[in-house]
């Protein structure tokens, strides 16, 4: 057994034996499908291109993260009418609602997801926090709601958090969520966040993201999305200097016209990493599906992205899209693109491509030729192409924070 | 105005332009004709400081050698390229990058920059008589644009940024009859005794809007011959043949 594996089995004897858990069977049973399979290597196809792993085999005297702590804390709200939640160091710690018909509980017994893969069995064994959220039938919430997730100095260094998600979109209704990530502590962890969507007949839901600034973590989110008869869901994630992070989904295209759309922005420096693993199943006819990604990567940074376009027999006319594509503005960054389609239906349209590239020479000489010196012209390409990411998504209050947010940052 | 001497260039060992002098006074129109591979746009990549190109002699303009100074230097200076074929470049809104490229220029003079309304204000009226839509403006640039709106933003810029000496680089390519007219009464209105032209082109038709005070065969990478507009048609009639050896 690997060093990490005998840490995080200690860990799990201890967390055991002190949160006497109503569910404490089941967890073990968990537990040992993680066993099973191991910390995932590079050997696995899956894992083959994953910087996470090798971060995550670094990690030494794990400590599973402590409950609520008291802290003063509301820093970085945005301005503008939203609802709040409010999560510390993995825990669900206040919340401001102001819609009837949004519900918000903390974490239940959820759902154990099964698909095979050790770090979603591991979020099943250990994940005790997180929360529930579900928006009742036909209701289109008056405003987004921003979840403000810290990162505190009060974890302590090689902290384990697990956090398990709940969001349930009924029919007919619609929101907005973003989910800002706010890393206040520098301390090296290990952020396992696993969410369930359910998205029911015509439910629409948008999912926004960002990290930010994030020296040392590393991050695993898992997200399985059920879409239902002509629901919509669309992902946007705004990546800027993360250490490490691995973003896993699975859209489920499971109801007649459903749409499911993801998009990244990524403006990875130093050696830092960013990988997308983004499966659409297309499994009824009508649906429809976008893939797209942007990606300027700095001095060593890299980015991995596996797509994949699955479409069942029956998913007749199905309309898939996928494109990828890096900026490589240095001689040691790395850009790996591995587009897959899985097509059994005979009459869809499935597009893809893939690119990477440094800046165009001609574009930036069309620029200084306007007396726009070499540094600002080559920041406006890169904003430039960046901003095509921000510009897929459909919110336009979201689109102009995106493009206030990549304005802001100076740090080509 | 401008004093171009001797001036050489060559791209991987391929001699291009072979001593090229040219003098420019203010408030002149010169423009330059020749076949295909003459050296007409390495000159007017030389003249605005494109790299990659291997370039030697002098270009005196306003008591400084330009050869000494960078693209965005020689721009600020008062350089103005009008592309042949203007660069599209996605994400980059043309409204940002007009207002970039002015405050750039301004804030090189030591002038104030100018804000997000009064910039407005003024490319509203300068993009008036150019038939460009705010629509335009607000779209990346030179994105999806046409070859008529390709050009007639190039005349915008240039009349935003109100340079002393402009390169028009085959400004009539890919221009019909009626942008053709809108584009050339775009630069004669921008005509006076402190600005100079350098026209390069293949067809005398461009030189019926914009008539040129002067006219100059370059064949081979040098000037061969010199003379008022009457030579455009010269050249119209009868071809480069005779410059061809």
């Amino acid at each position: 057994m690997s060093q990490i594996s005998s840490e995080i089995e200690k860990c799990f004897t201890t967390f055991v034996n002190d949160k006497k858990l109503k569910d404490t069977n089941e967890r073990r049973v968990e537990f040992e499908k993680f066993k099973k399979i191991g910390i995932p290597n590079n050997k696995s196809e899956n894992w083959k291109y994953s910087s996470l792993v090798n971060d995550i085999n670094k990690f030494s005297d794990l400590k599973i993260s402590k409950k609520k702590q008291k802290i003063d804390l509301k820093k970085n709200l945005l301005n503008f009418n939203h609802d709040k939640i409010f999560i510390v160091d993995g825990v669900l710690y206040d919340a401001e609602i102001n819609q009837e018909s949004i519900m918000l509980s903390e974490f239940k017994n959820l759902k154990k997801i099964q698909n095979n893969n050790s770090l979603t069995y591991l979020n099943n064994a250990f994940a005790c926090d997180g929360f529930e959220l579900e928006v009742t039938e036909s209701t289109k919430a008056k405003k987004p709601i921003i979840i403000y997730n810290y990162f505190t100095e009060n974890l302590s260094s090689f902290s384990f958090i697990n956090i398990k998600n709940n969001i349930i979109i009924n029919e007919n209704s619609e929101l907005i969520l973003y989910f800002n990530n706010i890393f206040l502590s520098d301390k090296k962890y290990f952020f396992n966040n696993v969410t369930n969507i359910e998205l029911k007949k015509k439910a629409v839901l948008k999912k926004y993201l960002s990290h930010d600034h994030n020296k040392n973590s590393s991050l695993y989110n898992f997200y399985n999305i059920n879409v239902g008869d002509f629901a919509k869901f669309e992902y946007f994630n705004y990546i800027q200097n993360t250490f490490s992070c691995r973003d896993e989904i699975y859209a489920n295209l499971n109801g007649d016209n459903s749409f499911a759309s993801l998009i990244n922005l990524e403006n990875l420096n130093q050696n830092y990493n960013h990988e997308s693993k983004w499966i659409i199943n297309h499994n009824k006819p009508n649906t429809k599906s976008s893939q797209f990604l942007k990606s300027a990567l700095h001095d060593k940074s890299s980015c991995v992205f596996q797509g994949k376009i699955f479409v069942d027999s029956v998913a007749q006319k199905t309309d898939g899209y996928q494109l990828s594509r890096a900026l490589l503005l240095s001689d040691l960054c790395k850009f790996t693109a591995k587009p897959e389609l899985e097509i059994y239906a005979d009459d869809v349209k499935c597009s893809h491509g893939s690119s990477s590239g440094s800046i165009d020479e001609e574009s930036l000489f069309y620029l200084r030729s306007r007396g726009i010196n070499e540094k600002d012209a080559k920041k406006m390409m890169i904003e430039g192409f960046l901003a095509e990411s921000i510009n897929k998504i459909s919110d336009k209050t979201f689109q102009e924070i995106f493009l206030n947010k990549l304005a802001l940052s100076n740090e080509y | 105005m401008i004093e171009i001497k001797n001036l050489k260039t060559s791209v991987e060992e391929k001699k291009i332009l072979n001593g090229l002098n040219l003098k420019i006074n203010k408030g002149e129109v010169h423009a330059i004709m020749g076949p295909n591979g003459s050296g007409k746009s390495t000159l007017s990549y030389a003249l605005s400081g494109k790299e990659g190109y291997d370039v030697t002699g002098e270009i005196l303009f306003k008591n400084r050698n330009l050869l000494e100074l960078n693209t965005e230097e020689r721009a600020q200076s008062g350089i103005f390229l009008a592309f042949q074929y203007p660069i599209e470049i996605p994400g980059v809104f043309t409204n940002n990058f007009l207002r970039t490229s002015l405050n750039s220029i301004r804030k090189s003079k030591n002038q104030k920059e100018l804000n997000a309304i009064d910039f407005l204000k003024l490319v509203k009226e300068k993009s008036k008589s150019l038939k460009i839509s705010q629509e335009m403006l607000s779209r990346p640039l030179n994105v999806g644009f046409s070859g008529g709106e390709k050009k007639r933003n190039e005349i915008l810029q240039m009349a935003l940024i109100e340079p002393e000496f402009v390169i028009m680089d085959e400004t009539d390519s890919g221009l019909d009859i009626d942008a053709l007219k809108i584009v050339s009464n775009g630069v004669n209105a921008l005509r006076n005794s402190e600005r100079s032209f350098l026209i390069i082109t293949h067809y005398q038709r461009l030189l019926n809007y914009i008539k040129p005070d002067f006219v100059h065969v370059l064949s081979n990478g040098k000037i061969v011959e010199s003379g008022d507009w009457k030579l455009a048609l010269d050249l119209e009639n009868n071809g480069y043949g005779k410059y061809l050896n």
